[in-house]
């Protein structure tokens, strides 16, 4: 890269600030109806999953799991199911060619058994994968493996577990005990004891939060092929980049230039398949079963093996509370429990901290092993601290007798400090003095009709008998935003449209047609020239949506890549073409520089004379028999002697990349905000919970594409409420066995178990992404869960504090059940 | 737990089916669902398969007019029927196809073709639905991404553009 690209580039870095680089004016950016580049394909079932992919003869490969939730194999038969039809071949634990550990996935490098010996939850894959011509044959087999079990006791409460004597969940990896000391975290501000010491009211209580999980439209799967010594390899996973990394370090090292990557649409998970520590497990039996057949391996989970393993937020969370009688929160002090986290704990209390002007802060974060399968973030990590903040809000507020509105409006800050500090900060890094948490309530409030609605807890039924009730929450927005990436955009000869090349890891967000915005407007394109070609391979990183960042990351990427082809255009447009053995060609725009042109809607023109103009088309000219940028025909020009030459542009193509520590490292504040409005109907008879409206409003900083950002809102909200209300993996405290794993008895909202939802956008400038966006794809459904809990005090008067609020718990609550 | 040894023959049948207005022979095996057999043996893959057990709408089917869930259904009970599938839909440009695109009905996409095929089928007995209507066809599916209040304006403008009969 030129020194000058490389300068023009890092000036576009300093994203620990406002944006300084908005455009004058966006034609793309931030319209509405802007068709979704995946819609027909996807609308026409011609979309195609990994789940889709049949190969010339590809065999079918399922795993023997678990019955039992903590066992081990003392000796395992497989001759009756070698010996069935069909079977092409069984890998089993005691393979000589199995290392005992390799990296199988997840976030970071991980090291698991491939095919584990001991299980240490029910479901788990262990001991055997059959393949086999079909999936019924391989599940036939399976079913022929004799295993002499040693069973073990098992544990499954995560208080439990934490007692004296309780049986140890994993003795392999945590033989000192089930709290695991590595991922035992403290998070401190202040001194929560003066804070106490300050307040008028101290208040306290427990939450329990239940195992909630992703459930994936399509089943975890993959497709492994050797095509000679290189694999080829179809992942179901968000990070395509890491299954590329992970791959290349197996069997003793494979070159990342030699392995193909495909990643195809996606049945999402929501980032929770995708951070299973071994979910590439998989791919590394697939592997071994192919090179032993000779054929290509597809293995495959059932609908109850997608299970196992869920949200990160499962646990038992306990509170103490000081605030003022006008509502400010003096010390937040607070202990969790949490289970099986396959992740360094993000910690529970911490929006207090990013979120509030609270100055005393202290929890206590305890990771527990338990027998069930592992939690990592599902949608995002951050649900724990969004079930916090929602509860101890709403509970100041009905300890004082508070409108919690009033109450957070009167906490909000940062690290600490109040308003006042915050908007000095903003005023130094550049940003507007917008009040963004009061102007998200502001418009919250009059589309639920708050200030109508509000009424004392219990005290409101409806003509329908039923009680009404009201929620409010917010938090911030995530501006994490740390990451990296790479992308490139090519301008196409013969016509000149615009090609993006980039990775794909599609679940949904429509972030390909974002990225088709933001280079249409920095490339002066219409939006409908622009257009995102993924690479079947990982070459390009980026960060997908399941990394947490999207625009926020490769939004700068793309408009990096973006302004320097922009440049590269006007200085071919204003140089001498066609330069060969021959000599050259007079530039297109003679006698002109770079800035005395510019490009709009596909057309490049000069400032000071529009009519001097040429389409993009024009100016990159046919491309025919001479090469992908030479041509016989075309627009000829006489050349003396030599005889005729014709006019081709240079290539053009530009590359650049983002690279960003973001929010979580504490290198910036966060600014915007989100607010949340839930009205419930509850009926004291049943314990039924009728989610009548939300109203979810966020403040994105700007809107890239608005049908994106709302499906985030509608969608979260179903999902959130999901989450709060009915959705909980059951296991059986008498076997250890799950309950529930199918889509009949784990409860995911239809069509009509969620009323109204109105979604509300606010534009306040104030992300650190490009034009000045946050993320919102995690978001709503992260906030969401916990609303349901206040409100449904609003209308009963008794807190449940227990999650999901099924209607059994609210007749607890009611002194019923 | 374990079958017995000796082999359970499961007998096979070739069976006729008209799918999407083309006439398939197809050998099937007694219990081969249709969802099956039109997603791995005819590769119509966008009749997906999501929960396997009748409760989610994913593998929506026209069979003889009327809806059916595909992986509820055995193949061999097909025998001489008429198949709608989501591709047979999208060939002959039904206006849902194109509601669905402007109205951003889709998120992940896997469970999008059994709502379109479910709507097709609630246009093709009531091209007039009401927005109660809609909602009481497409309750059966499910959409983990949440898109459902995108569905009901996809499909009463896509009712609003039908072809007059």
């Amino acid at each position: 890269m030129a020194n000058d690209e490389m300068s023009k580039m890092q000036e576009l870095f300093d994203n620990l600030r406002a944006d300084k680089y908005p455009l004058e004016e966006y034609n793309s950016v931030g319209k509405r109806g802007v068709h979704r580049l995946d819609g027909h394909e996807k609308a026409s079932g011609a979309a195609k999953y990994t789940i889709d992919v049949q190969l010339p003869g590809m065999l079918y490969a399922r795993f023997f799991t678990s019955p039992y939730p903590h066992a081990e194999i003392k000796s395992m038969d497989t001759s009756k199911a070698e010996a069935l039809p069909g079977v092409r071949a069984i890998l089993r634990y005691d393979d000589p060619e199995l290392p005992p550990e390799a990296d199988l996935g997840g976030h970071e490098p991980s090291s698991e058994p491939v095919l584990p010996r001991v299980a240490h939850f029910q479901g788990q894959e262990v001991g055997a994968i059959v393949a086999a011509d079909s999936e019924e044959i391989a599940e036939q087999a399976l079913k022929l493996i004799d295993i002499e079990w040693e069973e073990r006791p098992f544990v499954l409460d995560p208080e439990a577990a934490l007692e004296p004597g309780a049986p140890l969940a994993d003795p392999e990896s945590h033989p000192e005990g089930n709290l695991y000391g590595q991922l035992t975290a403290v998070e401190e501000h202040g001194d929560v004891e003066k804070g106490f010491a300050e307040a008028d009211k101290i208040i306290e209580f427990k939450l329990r939060q239940g195992l909630n999980t992703w459930i994936g439209p399509e089943r975890p799967c993959g497709v492994f092929r050797w095509n000679g010594e290189y694999p080829e390899v179809w992942v179901k996973q968000q990070r395509p980049h890491i299954c590329k990394r992970v791959i290349a370090s197996w069997f003793g090292g494979i070159p990342m230039n030699r392995i193909q990557i495909h990643c195809l649409y996606q049945g999402a998970s929501f980032g929770g398949w995708s951070q299973v520590e071994w979910n590439m497990g998989g791919h590394y039996c697939a592997a071994v079963l192919a090179k032993r057949t000779g054929r290509p391996v597809k293995w495959i989970f059932n609908r109850r093996e997608d299970f196992y393993g869920g949200e990160m937020d499962e646990g038992v969370y306990y509170f103490k509370v000081g605030a003022k009688l006008d509502g400010t929160i003096t010390a937040v002090k607070g202990r969790a429990v949490f289970p099986n986290q396959q992740w360094p704990v993000f910690g529970f209390v911490r929006h207090f901290h990013e979120n509030t002007g609270v100055p005393n802060i202290y929890g206590k974060t305890e990771a527990v092993k338990i027998n069930k399968g592992p939690t990592v973030p599902v949608r995002c990590e951050q649900n724990s601290n969004c079930h916090s903040l929602t509860l101890v809000f709403n509970h100041v507020a009905d300890a004082l007798g508070l409108n919690p509105v009033e109450v957070a409006l009167k906490n909000d800050g940062a690290d600490g400090h109040d308003m006042t500090w915050l908007n000095s900060r903003k005023a130094e890094m550049g940003f507007l003095l917008r009040d963004s948490l009061k102007e998200c309530i502001e418009k919250g409030k009059a589309a639920i009709g708050w200030d109508k609605k509000w009424h004392a807890p219990g005290t409101k039924r409806l003509a329908n008998g039923k009680m009404h009730g009201l929620g409010f929450t917010w938090t911030h927005e995530w501006d994490d935003s740390a990451g990296s990436s790479e992308m490139a955009i090519r301008i196409e000869r013969n016509d000149g449209t615009a090609t993006i090349l980039g990775c794909r890891a599609d679940v949904g967000v429509n972030a390909e047609t974002a990225y088709c915005q933001v280079a249409a407007d920095e490339l002066g394109m219409r939006l409908e020239d622009v257009h995102y070609r993924p690479q079947i391979d990982a070459g390009f990183f980026a960060m997908t949506p399941d990394s947490s960042t999207n625009m926020s990351v490769n939004g700068f990427a793309i408009r990096n890549a973006a302004r320097l082809l922009k440049q590269k255009i006007l200085e071919a447009a204003t140089s001498p073409r066609a330069a060969t053995q021959l000599g050259s060609a007079p530039p297109a725009f003679p006698g002109k520089k770079p800035e005395e042109l510019d490009i709009k809607e596909s057309v490049i023109y000069e400032k000071a004379n529009p009519s001097n103009r040429k389409t993009l088309t024009e100016f990159v000219g046919y491309a025919g028999a001479m090469g992908p940028i030479g041509s016989l025909r075309g627009e000829p020009m006489p050349s003396g002697e030599k005889g005729v030459r014709f006019p081709f542009t240079w290539p053009l193509f530009a590359h650049a990349w983002q690279l960003q520590v973001g929010a979580y490292s504490g290198a910036r504040l966060r600014l915007c905000r989100q607010a949340h409005f839930m009205e419930v109907e509850v009926d004291t008879e049943t314990g039924e919970v009728d989610v009548v409206r939300v109203v979810t409003v966020n403040d994105v900083g700007r809107v890239i594409n608005w049908e994106g950002c709302e499906g985030q809102q509608y969608g979260g909200a179903y999902m959130g409420v999901g989450r709060g209300r009915s959705e909980e993996v059951v296991y059986d405290p008498a076997t250890g066995v799950m309950l529930n794993g199918n889509l009949l008895n784990y409860k995911v909202p239809t069509m009509l178990d969620v009323g109204r939802i109105d979604t509300i956008l606010v534009e306040s400038g104030m992300g650190y992404g490009p034009y000045g966006v946050v993320g919102i794809g995690e978001d709503v459904a992260t906030v969401i869960p916990a609303l349901i809990g206040p409100a449904v005090h609003n209308a009963i008067g008794k807190w449940v504090d227990d999650f999901p609020i099924t209607p059994d718990k609210v007749l607890k609550a009611l002194g019923r059940a | 737990m374990s079958p017995p040894d000796e082999k359970v023959p499961i007998s096979e049948e070739e069976i006729n089916l008209v799918v999407n207005g083309d006439l398939y022979e197809v050998r099937v095996k007694s219990n081969w669902t249709l969802q099956y057999v039109l997603h791995n043996e005819l590769g119509l893959t966008g009749t997906k398969e999501l929960c396997n057990e009748g409760a989610c709408g994913a593998c929506a089917v026209i069979l003889d007019g009327r809806p059916v869930l595909s992986c509820m259904t055995l193949a061999i009970e097909c025998d001489g029927k008429t198949i709608e599938t989501i591709e047979g839909i999208a060939r002959a440009n039904h206006p849902l196809i194109e509601a669905y695109v402007k109205y951003s009905a889709m998120q992940c996409g896997y469970c999008t073709p059994g709502f379109v095929v479910t709507a097709k089928a609630l246009l093709d007995r009531n091209p007039k639905p009401t927005e109660e209507e809609v909602g009481e066809a497409l309750v059966g599916n499910l959409c983990r991404c949440g898109t459902y209040p995108r569905h009901t304006i996809a499909v009463l403008e896509a009712a609003s553009n039908l072809p007059r009969r």
